[in-house]
């Protein structure tokens, strides 16, 4: 289980490397189309508000604009509304606007000067509604209402027992409820009960390569070339939405410039396609950095846990309310409320669970995927909690998770999967390296303060129930092409899913090649999303190559008049015992012309299950294992992290330097966020929606020691391997506001720890 | 404004005669005429980095520099970095070293880095950070940039 044997234990060179150091990386932003326009988006101004008239005449009337679309355009689409599970958004403002940013109308012209001279040159008439920017604002009494009347789609699909509702009450959009047992019986049978409260905030993902879309329309059929992780998602919606059936809909997708999230699902693609029909002409959206920080954010939101203890330190019942705020449309809310409420739990043992779980609708940016998708606001607070639960038991925080985690093979929670990773050793590890066993106190009375704090993050990997297909081709040169729909992103996938078809081929790496990816052409995927590329694109990926390899050997068994099963193929021959007999004569010979093609195909889909919560079992578990260092000034109430180690499982690294990179990368967004990134509200208003006042963490930034470390515990995927993108980013919160607690005994509950705050929280306590 | 400058500039090694209007920014000038499209542009204000391209050796964001002002100068861009499709020691430390992912600030983080070991051939691991501050990552969490910087200076020393 500790990988020695692994065939992967050499590093690999990145096959995307060359391209991306040398420039010659190409991504959607850098397609050119002949007679290409450009367009931009006029958004709104004001956070709530009826849209009384638009007048586009004078936009229309400047030279080199070709089309101005609003919400009377949308409003004749066949189904002008998008959104995971329910579907609020329109595809450019049809009657009213919901947040500062909502788009309101677009135009395309020759040029963007041109575009952005015109939307100066569009006149709205805004009847201004009263606006809800906070959960507490929207859930108050009588509050305005988002949406006046039930939107379209479907709750959540959820197993036997549990709750899953589409807009239950006003101003909520959906809501997710689990139990297990009695939990309030068995709280009051416990020796201990915790209440307390936490407050996650919203950040934006700030992928450096913006939102870009160009669409080409011709005829019946509907071309997009965009940055969505999501192609085949994507092309289910634009069919939906034009009431077009799905063949006719062509989405290309290129090297994606950053998503973590916020390139999932349907955006503004639909509405570059309704320019691009109008104008008749190919159209290019390509959003600028303040506009991507004004389309989607990860969730805020506050958490509520109320857990019951034994006096010897046993977990026994935990009740939590969470509230996440999903701002003005669905987007991917109803998910992360499911998966949110799912993985407040922890990684624990309990004898009785309540959840309840709900995005509430306000008037700000919406918010949907990010790394970690509700896991990260579900360990945040849980790994808080366990930790100010210890103290208050005078527990170490290190024997009391050791004492309730759950052990391997044991349910996450009943009906679901097995635990696959030793939780205990990761902890170990990160002890170890951080030396938290031989961790000095600080002196109550100096001005800086050291302490350390552990936490564990948690959540199912691969996504639920999750299905994908591949295809590999062996050219007559025994070169290969992969095809799955699994983008590039930068997490790898192009070298990890080659490398998995070069080892069944047994190929040289550099012979395997991964395919532009093209939904005409291109097997289906359910998107780039859950850290599932590895393992579940990876084993349809194997699957293909093993189909193939077989029909090559087949092929090489009829021509050399033998059984396949005698044969072997290595490096473009196939071996019989001594003899080797290279294969591309062999293909010329009988097939002559341009050669053969050995095409193979591959598949898999996580079964459903009834009986399992989600509808399936967890294909697999990632755990995160964190600890900090931290040294905190008590008259500042800075916060220093002196050293930070995170830790991962990757089952078996088939490229571990891009494992290393995944969990490094993760961790530090998620540093960032408990520290100073923030997208922060005045009012109605976002306060720093700009490149320049919204603070992502620079180099400068880094712990002074920072250290990662995988695990190779085995997996369900090819050669053992497990997804390891999202694990980094659970965890790290709590494991900082643990040390904090450590070293200066107050404990701070909302992110991010900013001085103030933890000033505040000093001075509170003196 | 329909006036036009005629510059003359060497981009690469090679002298251009370039036209460009007034208010063209070198990112423009780069990515459209010339199809030099590994320069990026991502918060198109002189923040994020991505963009960054050597002017007289100088690390600078093509984004906020006008053309005009590269008369008599000279630009290096990633396309120029390998020779004879020999990759240049800093851009085989980040291959080597796993220090890009979604590689959209690459280039211009290379070029940075470039510049810095132009005049710090060791730089400790401070100046590094320090000099990295420019350049915004948000996928590697930079500490693998970091050890690739330093793989190229040792290179570079030997």
């Amino acid at each position: 289980m500790d990988g020695s044997a692994s065939p992967f234990r050499a590093p690999v060179l990145a096959l995307d490397g060359p391209d991306k150091v040398t420039g010659a990386a190409r991504y959607t932003f850098d397609v050119i189309l002949p007679g290409m326009l450009h367009a931009k988006v006029l958004r709104s101004p004001h956070p709530h508000a009826r849209v009384r008239s638009i007048k586009t005449s004078r936009a229309e009337a400047l030279p080199g604009v070709a089309a101005v679309v609003t919400g009377a355009d949308a409003a004749r689409l066949p189904d002008p509304y998008y959104g995971v599970a329910i579907r609020d958004q329109p595809v450019v403002a049809i009657d009213k606007v919901r947040y500062v940013g909502d788009m309101i109308a677009a135009v395309a012209a020759s040029d963007e000067e041109t575009a952005y001279r015109a939307l100066s040159l569009i006149n709205v008439q805004y009847e201004k509604l009263q606006a809800v920017t906070t959960i507490d604002e929207a859930l108050a009494e009588g509050a305005p209402l988002l949406f006046e009347t039930p939107v379209a789609g479907e709750p959540v699909k959820l197993g036997e027992g549990l709750i899953s509702l589409k807009e239950p009450r006003p101003n909520v959009l959906c809501e997710f409820g689990y139990t297990h047992s009695d939990a309030d019986a068995v709280l009051a049978q416990s020796d201990h009960v915790f209440e307390d409260r936490f407050h996650f905030s919203r950040i934006n993902h700030f992928h450096l390569e913006p939102h870009v879309n160009i669409a080409r329309v011709t005829g019946e059929q509907i071309e997009l070339w965009s940055c969505n992780q999501d192609p085949f998602v994507l092309r289910s919606d634009i069919a939906r939405i034009f009431g077009r059936p799905a063949n006719n809909i062509r989405v290309h997708a290129s090297y994606v410039g950053g998503g973590f999230g916020g390139k999932s699902f349907c955006k503004m693609e639909p509405l570059v396609v309704l320019l691009a029909m109008k104008a008749g002409r190919p159209v290019r959206l390509c959003l600028s950095l303040d506009e991507s920080l004004l389309t989607l954010t990860k969730h805020a939101g506050k958490l509520v846990l109320k857990t019951g203890v034994t006096k010897d330190g046993r977990l026994t019942a935990r009740k939590s309310e969470i509230q996440l705020d999903g701002g003005a449309y669905s987007d991917a809310s109803a998910l992360t409320v499911v998966k949110a409420g799912y993985r407040i739990t922890g990684p624990y043992s309990w004898d009785a669970i309540a959840t309840r779980a709900y995005a509430v609708r306000t008037n700000t940016v919406p918010a949907g995927s990010f790394r970690g998708f509700g896991g990260t606001q579900a360990s945040f607070a849980s790994e808080s909690q366990i930790d100010m639960i210890a103290r208050r038991l005078g527990i170490d925080p290190y024997d009391f998770r050791r004492r309730n985690l759950l052990g391997l093979g044991e349910p996450f929670r009943p009906g679901d999967s097995g635990i696959d990773s030793d939780l205990e050793g990761g902890l170990d590890e990160v002890v170890k390296r951080l030396g938290y066993r031989q961790r000095v106190r600080s002196s109550a009375q100096g001005v800086k303060a050291r302490g350390m704090g552990l936490g564990i993050g948690i959540k199912d990997g691969g996504g639920t129930g999750n299905h994908a297909q591949a295809l590999v081709k062996l050219l007559p040169s025994g070169r290969a092409i992969v095809s799955a729909a699994a983008v590039e992103i930068g997490q790898g996938a192009t070298t990890t899913l080659s490398r998995i078809a070069a080892e069944t081929l047994n190929l040289p790496l550099d012979w395997v090649r991964y395919g532009a990816i093209d939904t005409d052409s291109t097997p289906l995927d359910n998107g780039t999303h859950a850290s599932c590329g590895t393992v579940v694109t990876g084993i349809a990926v194997m699957r293909a190559a093993t189909d193939t390899r077989e029909q090559v050997l087949a092929f090489a068994a009829e021509r050399l008049g033998c059984k396949a099963d005698e044969l072997t193929l290595d490096n473009w021959t196939v071996r019989r015992g001594n003899y080797v007999h290279p294969l591309e004569p062999m293909i010329a010979e009988h097939f002559g012309g341009a050669g053969f093609e050995f095409i193979g195909r591959g598949m898999v889909k996580v079964p459903n299950d009834p009986k399992a919560p989600l509808t399936a079992a967890a294909l697999f578990w990632m755990p995160s294992w964190i600890g900090a260092e931290v040294e905190v000034d008590r008259e500042t109430g800075k916060v220093q992290v002196l050293h930070l180690v995170v830790g991962a499982d990757s089952g078996r690294s088939v490229n571990a330097l891009a494992c290393r990179g995944q969990i490094e990368g993760a961790a530090l967004q998620a540093f960032g966020q408990s520290l100073f990134e923030e997208l922060r509200y005045n009012g109605g208003e976002p306060a720093n929606a700009t490149p320049l006042t919204y603070r992502v963490p620079l180099a400068g930034d880094l712990p002074e020691r920072y250290e990662s470390f995988v695990l190779e515990q085995g997996g369900p995927g090819p050669f053992g391997t497990k997804g390891i993108g999202e694990s980094g980013m659970l965890g790290v919160a709590a494991a900082i506001a643990n040390a904090i607690e450590d070293a200066v005994g107050v404990r701070v509950t909302q992110i991010p720890f900013s001085p103030e705050r933890v000033l505040a929280a000093i001075e509170a306590a003196r | 404004m329909t006036d036009t400058v005629e510059i003359a500039v060497t981009i690469n090694g090679r002298g251009h005669r370039l036209v460009v209007s007034p208010r063209r920014v070198l990112a423009d000038v780069l990515r459209e005429d010339l199809q030099l499209l590994g320069c990026k542009i991502g918060c198109d204000q002189a923040v994020c980095g991505a963009c960054t391209v050597l002017v007289d050796d100088v690390p600078v964001t093509a984004c906020t520099t006008f053309a005009f002002e590269l008369d008599g100068k000279a630009v290096t861009t990633i396309e120029g970095l390998a020779e004879g499709g020999r990759l240049d020691p800093v851009q085989r430390a980040f291959l080597e070293h796993g220090a890009f992912q979604c590689g959209f600030c690459t280039p211009g983080m290379i070029l940075s880095v470039k510049a810095l070991l132009a005049r710090h051939p060791e730089p400790d691991e401070a100046l590094i950070r320090q000099w990295l501050n420019a350049n915004i990552c948000r996928c590697t969490g930079y500490q693998m940039i970091v050890e690739a910087v330093r793989a190229a200076a040792r290179t570079s020393a030997s």
